[in-house]
């Protein structure tokens, strides 16, 4: 039971921090978030599900379009649902992306169908049996690809001159335009890339949860939960934040109950922030005066 | 007289409705928007008038029924008590979930009422035995379809008459200054947390109320109807209806009850229409339906004519504010504010070195320096608002380093800003009676229900309100929307509002940038006047320095966080360091 | 508030009475209203149902209608599963569309609220599908909900005899989902099993939408399960089955109905081999006259090839033989009056050769179901596809 729980918390927590690191990217940009990163999940799993198995093309090839796709959608919210709040110095956007993120589950169910599909995965075929546990290997898969894309994520950000860019339009926004930055794309860039990062969550989540319409959203809450926690301005603290909330799920279904996993996931939510009010590792907000 | 006549016909079709009509259909979507009016009422004292966004009301929401649902089926009371308990138990969760949320704001406030409103799901889940489970409580003994309308539209109509009291008492203004300003509001005495906490206390408590009708309505109550959905429909109703008016619930609740049973054809496409909805009403109704109708509705709306130039002698008062009698009177003229040893870095840059100053009471002490040196870095240390890295402050000899900025606006210490932050949302009055009232903002319950005690207050708040902007020449411009004020009007706002605290020391952050020389000659007399007639101590920061040198009792000069001069004018004027500090080096 | 309050109540008094749709000018059409979840996770099911009524009105309308040539007319509402929308559909139905019955859906929740209504409103209720016991066995007199589906209690019954009798089996572990339907069924296999007195070894939950029940098989692995009672939908019952061969716990499986809808057998592949469950009709295998009619008319209506290829089959034979039963009873009571229809539903004569049985007196004033184990049939995967089991 042990090894089994520990293998499941691994393989959704490191989903949850690479959706949260979605979240965080965009924060550390412009001090927003697409709070329908849950759908971009979704849409990653259906734009896949489309290319590769209702039209056949080749996994490569579809993993490809569903990438571009993704990034796509998340310039398509910032420009929508952000860009004009975000001009403006208004916190509307919270509810203009979920708003987006309805509308895209509209959209699904319309084009998709409502009935949950089956992700074909070589990885799904034949369990590892070790002992008294098993996993398939699409299981192993998800926290490899997840935590190496986090790294990527981090390099990027720390070490690439673009990346420096993007974090400094936040922190001044005056001086980043000034140094000739240009925000709006830089902004834009930013929804793109935590976008497709949620895209690639959705795809590597395909085979294992079922492609369907509704399947993204509480991922996207519990991926915002574990940025909370970690801190939106800390990648590192989301990366721990996301494994640990995955593994202290697992444990609390495989112990207690499977709904008490919600009910303590939240309640560590609000307890973290009780004691750290910006996340483990996350800076507090200065204010200005 | 069109307000009231609309508001009449209105009240009229929905009393006479269940006379015109048996249709239980009807009376049960009226009833619906009856339930969501009142949520959404509560929702608009959070939302509207304080701007702290929940998407966790639906947990309170579920606490309000299934309280009720349990006070009547476990415990066996009668209808209106299990209303009044669902109130209460509603009310005491909502204070403890806000004195958790509020210390947190933006997405870290909505995560945890989202997080509040999942848990609360769960719990009515797993909790069986007391809730009932996924199935929910069942044959809740209920009253008849009608009389329960009849409850529902008292109730919308006392919620509706509560929060139109409540906008127009002290603790509205208070909610309108925390949500427009919550740094200037500190700076009148008011603790921004409390405040919000205050806020969302009464929208619980609305809620509450709403959710025991609504388990009077059905007779049944299951975790289903309290989702986060259903938290997105209430910020939806009240974000389309209007945020901050008073009649926005009413109108977002019929829209968005009605629509849907008119569109019953287009069910499919549900989802779509009601995510565009939200988009368009945040893109092209700002302010709600009722605002934008509002706004179409006001002849010639009236864009205030800037007028820059209040001159002294054009018929208005320059007469020094009149200051109550109090604690300015009498002081004694030591020292009244000390400040030793302040240093405050911000990562790297050091913003103040050890500097030291002392402020007599009943003088006018000036702070200059070059750009950047630390003036208000210095004025927001003494104002709490930054914590020093080391120093001690002291106010009348009592050690204030370490507060939080209200509390030392409540010992005494008033400010203005370098930008005027006025209350954008209130009048030019409003925001005076904010600093009139300061923390003491009565009970909220009189504030709600208007009663005599609250509404005598009141007057003699806005009697003061309107006497200090008199007093600074603003006598005409009261009932302005404050933000429409030119600059220099919004600057003097300012200086009304810090003076209504009475305080012992008023710090000035560049009040003259921006005013014209004539402008500046009256402030100068102001101030003289202020300090002549007994009133507050003052610390000018200030570049003007004809006007520095004119009213300064003592000068204290800063150069990259250091005090390098401090004294009379006339010293102050010729010390070296101070033209070098100003000019450069002389060769 | 300006003016946009009288704008309001004007919009409003208008909305309120607008005139109902257009009707003929001849016969005015009998309204059968259906209340089902058309959209979210299980709108196969209300699809399903939908198909089921629009066949059999259309036969019922071929033959002149009811009541000396008026036809029926089906009029859906959407209840998103929500139980309080329920409850405002079911009065929109009675009050505004003035339906003479409402056939009702998926949602145990749903149909359990709406219940007090059609008692209130004294609208006869036909499910389609919700197999909550309470649901028809609501302790009112007269009652009148009514149902042709599957009633959990009998399910338990017909699920317990199979795992003691056929399988021969005494060790049972319960795996439900966390709703309503799923605490129906607790209490009814507790009850049925209890009766011979057996006991579950465990009762294991888990909710909608959950990726993996390892957990839980687990434990009830570790209690000494020799074979599992599911009741789950289909997308959770495809997860309990990856579950379950990721521990390599190969173990009987009997299971309610659930798994009948969505896409078990593509959500599944092989695991699906050897899952029993039971359903009250199935289109596969030897049809009767009935049979072959409805596969025709949801080939021709709505490109349905296969009987493989038959979505929720459930839903549409139970609502096909619902809405025969009510066009009966609407002819028999001589009118569309609700409390005459009861009657009627309760008293009916004669014969009717439906489809997925012949019905005689299918009602009474006591039994509201017209279906019990008997008539189940059991069924199992093999190979992809569904084929009956003996149960002898």
């Amino acid at each position: 039971m042990y090894v089994q729980l520990v293998v499941t918390g691994l393989a959704l927590g490191s989903m949850y921090g690479l959706v949260a690191l979605g979240y965080h990217i965009t924060w550390a940009t412009s001090r927003t978030m697409n709070f329908s990163q849950g759908y971009a999940v979704m849409a990653g799993a259906v734009v896949a599900y489309a290319v590769f198995v209702a039209l056949g093309w080749p996994f490569p090839l579809a993993l490809a379009i569903t990438l571009a796709a993704l990034a796509c959608y998340g310039a398509l919210v910032e420009r929508i649902a952000v860009r004009p709040f975000f001009l403006r110095a208004s916190p509307a956007w919270l509810l203009a992306t979920i708003a987006v993120g309805i509308i895209a589950e509209n959209v699904a169910q319309l084009t998709f169908g409502k009935d949950a599909r089956a992700f074909p995965s070589p990885l799904m075929q034949k369990p590892i049996i070790v002992g008294s546990a098993g996993f398939y290997p699409q299981e192993l898969l998800v926290p490899v690809v997840g935590l190496t894309l986090m790294g990527l994520v981090q390099l990027f950000y720390h070490r690439t001159s673009y990346g420096k860019q993007l974090k400094a339009v936040a922190w001044n926004p005056e001086a980043a335009g000034l140094m000739g930055i240009n925000i709006p794309r830089a902004v834009m860039t930013s929804y793109a890339l935590s976008a497709i990062l949620a895209g690639v969550a959705g795809v590597l989540l395909a085979p294992l949860l079922n492609v369907a319409p509704q399947m993204g959203t509480i991922i996207g809450l519990k991926a915002f939960a574990v940025a909370i926690i970690g801190g939106l301005t800390s990648a590192p603290g989301i990366v721990i934040a996301g494994l640990g909330y995955g593994l202290v799920e697992a444990f609390t279904a495989g112990y207690i109950s499977t709904r008490a996993r919600e009910i303590v996931g939240f309640a560590l939510v609000i307890l973290v922030l009780i004691v750290r009010p910006w996340g483990l590792l996350g800076e507090k907000p200065s204010r200005r005066v | 007289m069109i307000d009231k006549l609309g508001w009449t016909l209105l009240a009229t079709g929905a009393a006479a409705m269940p006379l015109i009509t048996s249709n239980t259909y009807y009376l049960y979507v009226a009833i619906s928007v009856g339930l969501l009016t009142i949520v959404t009422a509560g929702l608009n004292v959070l939302v509207g008038f304080t701007g702290q966004t929940s998407l966790g009301h639906a947990g309170l929401y579920a606490f309000g029924a299934y309280t009720a649902a349990l006070c009547v089926t476990r415990a066996g009371m009668g209808e209106w008590a299990a209303i009044a308990a669902a109130i209460a138990v509603t009310s005491v969760v909502g204070a403890a979930v806000a004195a958790a949320a509020l210390r947190v704001s933006g997405p870290y406030l909505a995560m945890v009422t989202i997080a509040f409103g999942l848990i609360v799901e769960g719990v009515l889940i797993e909790w069986g035995s007391v809730t009932g489970g996924p199935g929910g409580i069942f044959n809740i003994p209920k009253p008849a379809l009608r009389t329960h309308y009849w409850t529902v539209m008292l109730a919308v109509a006392l919620a509706l008459w509560l929060t139109a009291n409540l906008r127009r008492s002290a603790w509205g203004r208070a909610f309108l200054a925390v949500k427009s300003s919550d740094v200037a509001a500190e700076s009148l005495g008011l603790s921004s947390y409390y405040v919000r906490i205050a806020a969302f206390t009464v929208s619980a408590a609305f809620t509450g109320a709403a959710g025991a009708l609504f388990t009077f309505l059905n007779g049944y109550i299951s975790p289903d109807s309290f989702t986060l959905q259903t938290s997105i429909l209430f910020l939806l109703a009240l974000l389309f209806g209007g945020l901050g008016r008073v009649a926005g619930p009413v109108a977002g609740s019929l829209a968005l009850t009605i629509m849907p049973e008119l569109l019953t054809s287009l069910l499919d496409y549900r989802l779509i229409l009601y995510g565009t909805l939200l988009l368009v009403s945040i893109y092209w109704l700002p302010e709600g339906v009722i605002g934008k109708v509002s706004k179409a509705r006001r002849p010639g709306s009236r864009t205030p004519s800037p007028d820059p130039l209040p001159l002294p002698g054009r018929g208005s008062k320059t007469s020094s504010p009149r200051r109550a009698k109090g604690r300015g009177e009498g002081q004694p003229h030591g020292p009244l504010l000390t400040a030793e040893g302040v240093s405050l870095s911000f990562g790297g840059v050091l913003a103040l070195a050890d500097a030291d100053v002392a402020v007599d009471g009943g003088s006018i002490h000036a702070v200059i320096g070059p750009n950047g040196a630390g003036k208000t870095t210095l004025v927001n240390v003494l104002s709490g608002y930054y914590a020093p890295d080391s120093g001690r402050l002291a106010l009348r000899g009592r050690r204030i380093d370490g507060l939080p900025p209200y509390a030392i606006a409540r010992l005494g210490v008033a400010r203005t800003f370098q930008t005027a932050q006025v209350f954008g949302g209130l009048s030019a009055k409003e925001n005076v009676a904010v600093g009139v009232a300061g923390p003491r903002l009565g009970s909220v319950l009189g504030a709600l229900a208007g009663t005599p005690g609250a509404r005598a207050r009141e007057a003699a708040i806005r009697a003061r309100a309107q006497a200090l902007l008199e007093a600074l020449g603003l006598g005409d411009a009261a009932e302005e929307p404050a933000e429409s004020l030119a600059a220099g009007l919004r600057r003097k706002l300012e200086i009304a509002r810090a003076l209504a605290t009475d305080p012992l020391l008023l710090m000035l952050d560049e009040p003259a940038a921006g005013l014209s020389p004539a402008e500046i000659t009256a402030l100068d007399e102001q101030l003289t006047a202020l300090r002549d007639e007994g009133g507050p101590a003052v610390i000018l920061v200030e570049h003007h320095m004809d006007l520095v040198m004119a009213v300064s009792d003592r000068i204290t000069v800063l150069d990259y966080g250091r005090v390098i001069a401090d004294g009379a004018p006339e010293a102050v004027r010729g010390d070296p360091a101070v033209i070098e500090a100003y000019l450069g080096s002389a060769s | 508030m300006r003016r946009i309050s009288v704008i309001l109540s004007i919009v409003l008094a208008a909305a309120l009475s607008a005139p109902g749709p257009a009707r003929a000018q001849s016969k005015e059409p009998v309204k059968i209203g259906l209340s089902a979840a058309v959209s979210g996770g299980s709108a196969a099911s209300g699809e399903a149902i939908k198909r089921g009524l629009q066949i059999a009105i259309d036969e019922v309308n071929a033959k002149g209608g009811v009541l000396g040539g008026r036809k029926l007319e089906l009029v859906i509402r959407d209840d998103e599963g929500n139980p309080q929308k329920g409850v405002t559909i079911a009065r929109e139905l009675v009050e505004r569309e003035k339906v003479a019955a409402v056939f009702g859906g998926l949602h145990t929740t749903v149909a359990l609220a709406q219940v007090p209504v059609w008692q209130e409103l004294k609208t006869p209720y036909m499910g389609a599908w919700a197999a909550g016991t309470n649901i028809t066995r609501n302790g009112k007199t007269p009652n009148y909900v009514f149902r042709v589906s599957a009633n959990d209690d009998y399910v338990d019954r017909f699920l317990s005899r199979y795992a003691i009798e056929v399988l021969k089996k005494g060790k049972p572990g319960l795996l439900l989902e966390n709703t309503p339907w799923g605490q129906s069924n607790e209490t009814g296999l507790t009850k049925w099993f209890g009766e011979k007195g057996v006991k579950a070894v465990g009762v294991e939950r888990f909710n909608w939408n959950d990726p993996d029940m390892s957990p839980q098989l687990l434990r009830l692995k570790n209690a000494g399960a020799d074979h599992i009672v599911l009741v789950a939908n289909a997308p959770e019952g495809a997860q309990v089955l990856r579950s379950k061969a990721k521990l390599g716990w190969d173990t009987a499986m009997i299971s309610h109905w659930g798994i009948s809808g969505g896409r078990f057998a593509e959500l599944t592949g092989d695991l699906s081999e050897g899952v029993t469950f039971l359903q009250t009709y199935t289109f596969l295998g030897r049809q009767n006259e009935r049979g072959q009619y409805v596969l025709k008319m949801l080939r021709e209506k709505y490109g349905v090839k296969e009987p493989s290829d038959v979505i929720a089959p459930v839903g549409t034979a139970n609502a096909y033989d619902g809405l025969h039963l009510v066009a009966l009873a609407i002819e028999q009571a001589g009118s569309t009056d609700g409390t005459k229809v009861r009657e009627a539903l309760e008293n009916l004569k004669g014969e009717y050769k439906g489809l997925i049985k012949t019905y005689k007196r299918p009602f009474t004033s006591e039994q509201h179901d017209a279906l019990t184990d008997e008539d189940y049939v059991m069924v199992v995967w093999k190979g992809g596809k569904i084929v009956p089991v003996n149960m002898k």
